[in-house]
């Protein structure tokens, strides 16, 4: 049955109703509007719903909302915005690393929690990192790019 | 509403005044996340004209707001190719605007033009021209407005950014904002034709290419900030107060009939509302995804089914596909109708007098668009009216079909078109908005539905299987004098929609249509005979797939052509070159081989002493897609003691006539390259008699980060002023399976000729 849960998302506390199963994408989506992470497989397989988990990128979409507990959640909005976009999202807007955009969300939030972990990582570490995170258009030299970009510049 | 809008709304901008002024409906949308398509105005919602306006006014194209900003409509929509850009920078070249003022709506069916659907590498090639006379035409009514408020003749005006000034002077300058005044642009500028043969603006004067200051310039692309940061607002998050969430709960065999539900225990999941069971069709509605998506498992919607009795939905036993392993002699022996690429000279004659005479065969698998985002929508439907939210690359086409299945009348059907996960050609999506009908229609209440990971696996559409025999004769110079090129194509245009089907209304609308030998012949050689047999559906439901049937048929012609070019102990460009004439064709294999430093020698000598357990080889083709030329070289590494293959430096050159955004069309072009590679090294749909069994990443996995080219060379090759854009979308992608096919060769001196290249179907090449 439904019960509360008390999140910490982008630095503030958030309650959702929700079952204790539920993954905790769709409540960061359908409960609290937060559409940076998106939902691509429900498997944790492509990596399009990736939150920073306590400093982890995660997939959201195999995580149920009972196993997060009072952890700091970041999502791709907690990052920044168009008007003032965190380092790592101006450089991938820079090196316009984006078709349809889809899984960027995925690539931008793991190369948070690599270059938090890792501030100047060789481009196979970027490799090794984003490796479980599936782009269908093709856009990987960009998002290499981009990724070292915000790594030189200290993101 | 899209992230363009939302950056136009950040700005303070008018287009909300703008409707609002012209009587049109009103979506009330706050600034950041929330993408409610609440209807702000009711009152005129059950009565405002649902038609798409009409192409011969300016209005239909164009809006320019009192803050001096404009809005560009198309019936054109963005499928990730960046199009809404490049038809942004076409528009404002024409209006002299600047361009960070100037909003695209895209799609949205009564608010553009049907410019027919956003495929086949059209857009900028058909939607532009239309685009630049519509924004020529509306340059002149400013003009026009701009002579009567200065009073003074059109000819003494001058237009700059947005502005008018009298020439000469100028402290009398008024901006297009003020000038329009609030008003809709209510100017006929004439129009006939329909879709991509449509003509917009027949007589206006365009600009002369040569004097263009934002087309050809490389430009920033306007969705990308809101996509970096979670504020675009993709259809997948649309929502429509009072909706549901659907999940579809597809047969488990293609072909199966429902036998039964059994709806124990989902009245015990949270949210739940109800089950929609029509004909073969079934769904689940609930107030929550995590609800529906749990009695959509409970009914059979899982991952790996274990049968069609396996969930609380009894399906029928069909086992109606084809085998898999036999897939290409069930193409091969398919009905179809035949027809001619090529026919010159006499191949059989030829063959008598030939020194060398090679045949082969080529096998391409089923494939998928793969998009990361599954397809989503939204219906709702009232009685006779309804309202779609999709991502569709047909939005028009959608609208009527909608109609039809519902069996409403079109005035009373809207779409609002709202982008997607990339699509590739034609993935779930239209299927997706079919399903939402059907639920909706079944509940009375806005349902979305979102496919799960396995529905889009199973059930988009797939690009088909072809085989294709080629047969090829050298001269004792090593010259080709005859070659036969034949190929089966089941259909790459399939229309049925899945839901219809599941209804028992099949036909209601679509079309099977027939595969098409989707080659461009090219070379010269005196003897040809290039020739497809073109089919309807064979096993699973296909339609377009990136430069459909085209990446397989270019596989097959420059594989074979290096079969010959190799048989003749020559240089693979040097032998392409001998036999070509097509001066753009001869220009991009040039620049390709300057740019990759190619250095002539014959196939296959570049190994040092084949004892080395690494081989390197380097690969060329190209292709001739819908007047593109595109030439790619790759170098490539073959383990031979395990198969892999690891592709390392790739070149790319590429002419498609004028470029209006060329740093966009370098995206295109690198993406096409790693789409494509990934199709040639991992990708084939399996299935089993049932259905298809790659449901997930893991039994159809694509390229990963650790797999990726070294480096990715784009050469924009440019024959002349001559040439028009032609689009760019789809034809890199061609070469890519010949050229990693070929460096394989020219490393290992295995040929392989069945996608994918799998280490364990090359090491099989490398043993016999």
């Amino acid at each position: 049955m439904p019960q509360n849960f008390t999140l910490n998302v982008n630095g503030a506390a958030r309650t959702v109703d929700a079952e204790p199963g539920s993954p905790l994408l769709y409540l960061l989506r359908d409960n609290l509007g937060l559409h940076g992470p998106k939902f691509g497989c429900g498997l944790g397989e492509c990596g399009a719903c990736t939150v920073v988990m306590n400093g982890n990128a995660i997939r959201s979409c195999v995580t149920p909302v009972s196993a997060v507990g009072d952890a700091r959640i970041t999502t791709l909005e907690g990052l920044g915005s168009i008007d003032n976009p965190h380092p790592l999202q101006k450089a991938f807007i820079e090196e316009q690393a984006a078709q349809c955009g889809y899984c960027i969300n995925g690539m931008v939030m793991s190369a948070k929690a690599l270059l938090d972990r890792t501030p100047h990582p060789s481009r196979d570490d970027i490799k090794l990192a984003l490796d479980g995170n599936l782009c269908r258009c093709g856009t990987h030299m960009r998002i290499l790019r981009a990724i070292e970009r915000a790594a030189q510049q200290g993101a | 509403m899209s992230g363009q809008e939302m950056e136009f709304a950040s700005a303070g901008l008018g287009r909300r005044d703008f409707l609002h002024a012209s009587g049109g409906l009103v979506i009330a949308f706050s600034l950041f996340g929330a993408a409610d398509a609440t209807l702000a105005e009711t009152a005129d919602a059950a009565t405002r004209s649902l038609a798409p306006p009409p192409a011969g006014r300016l209005y239909a194209w164009l809006a320019v707001h009192p803050d001096n900003t404009a809005t560009l409509f198309t019936g054109k929509v963005e499928t990730g190719t960046g199009v809404a850009t490049a038809l942004a920078q076409i528009a404002a070249e024409e209006l002299d605007f600047p361009l960070d003022r100037l909003d695209v709506v895209m799609g949205t069916t009564s608010e553009t033009v049907d410019q027919g659907p956003s495929y086949g590498s059209r857009t900028i090639r058909y939607a532009g021209p239309q685009i630049r006379h519509a924004a020529a035409a509306g340059r002149e009514a400013l003009l026009g407005l701009a002579a009567a408020h200065f009073q003074v003749s059109a000819n003494q005006l001058a237009t700059g950014d947005g502005a008018i000034s009298v020439t000469g002077k100028p402290d009398r300058t008024i901006t297009y904002g003020r000038l329009v005044d609030g008003n809709r642009l209510n100017i006929e500028i004439g129009a006939s034709g329909e879709r991509f043969a449509m003509q917009v603006a027949p007589n206006v004067r365009t600009k002369d290419p040569s004097t263009y200051r934002i087309v050809g310039r490389p430009v920033r692309r306007k969705d990308i900030p809101g996509k970096m940061t979670g504020q675009f607002t993709y259809v997948q998050d649309v929502h429509v107060p009072g909706m549901l969430h659907g999940r579809v709960v597809r047969p488990y065999g293609v072909g199966a009939t429902l036998v039964s539900v059994d709806e124990t225990g989902l009245k015990d999941i949270p949210g739940f509302v109800r089950v929609v069971r029509r004909d073969n069709f079934l769904g689940v509605v609930a107030e929550t995804e995590w609800g529906a998506i749990q009695a959509a498992a409970k009914l059979g919607s899982t991952l790996d089914p274990s049968g069609p009795d396996a969930g609380q939905a009894k399906w029928s036993d069909w086992e109606g596909l084809p085998e898999m392993e036999r897939i290409w002699e069930t193409v091969r022996k398919t009905a179809g109708r035949n027809s001619t690429v090529a026919s010159q000279g006499s191949v059989e004659t030829a063959l008598s007098s030939a020194g060398r005479t090679l045949k082969a065969t080529y096998q391409t698998p089923f494939q998928m668009h793969g998009s990361i985002g599954p397809s989503c929508a939204i219906a709702d439907v009232q009685g006779d009216r309804a309202t779609f939210w999709s991502g569709t690359q047909m939005p028009h086409q959608t609208r009527h079909d909608m109609a039809k299945l519902l069996g409403i009348p079109l005035e009373k059907t809207e779409l609002r078109w709202f982008e997607a996960s990339g699509g590739y050609g034609r993935n779930g999506l239209d299927h997706a908005v079919a399903d939402a009908a059907v639920m909706s229609q079944a509940v009375g209440r806005p349902v979305r539905v979102q496919w799960m990971r396995w529905d889009e696996h199973g059930w988009e559409p797939k690009g088909p299987p072809i085989v294709q025999d080629l047969l090829g004769a050298l001269d004792k110079n090593g010259r080709v004098i005859a070659w036969r090129h034949h190929m089966w194509v089941p259909t790459t245009g399939d229309t049925h929609l899945i839901a219809a089907e599941l209804i028992g209304k099949p036909d209601v609308t679509g079309a099977t249509g027939l595969g098409r030998p989707a080659v461009t012949y090219a070379y010269t050689f005196a003897n040809a005979d290039v020739a497809g047999h073109g089919e309807g559906r064979v096993g699973l439901l296909t339609a377009w797939l990136r430069s459909p049937a085209q990446f397989e048929t270019t596989f097959a012609m420059e594989s074979f052509i290096d079969e010959l070019a190799a048989a003749a102990g020559q240089d693979a460009l040097q032998f392409r070159l001998a036999h070509l004439e097509d001066p753009r064709a001869i220009g991009v294999l040039k620049a390709a081989a300057e740019k990759y430093g190619w250095e002539s020698r014959p196939i296959g000598t570049g190994r040092p002493d084949g004892s080395g357990k690494a081989a390197r080889g380097r690969g060329i083709a190209w292709v001739n897609r819908d007047d593109v030329r595109v030439a790619t070289i790759a170098d490539v590494t073959v383990d031979r003691s395990n198969g892999a293959i690891k592709v390392g430096r790739v070149v790319v050159a590429h002419d498609c006539g004028l470029v209006v955004n060329p740093d966009g069309l370098r995206n295109q072009v690198e993406g096409n390259v790693i789409q494509s590679l990934s199709r040639t090294l991992h990708e084939e749909v399996a299935f089993d008699r049932a259905h298809v069994t790659s449901r997930d990443w893991m039994g159809y996995p694509i390229l990963h980060f650790t797999e990726i080219p070294d480096s990715i060379d784009v050469v924009l090759v440019n024959s002349g002023p001559e040439y028009p854009a032609y689009g760019a979308g789809e034809p890199a992608t061609c070469p890519t399976a010949a050229v990693i096919g070929n460096a394989v060769f020219d490393a290992i001196g295995a040929r392989l000729r069945q996608t994918p290249f799998r280490p364990e179907r090359v090491k099989a090449a490398i043993n016999t």
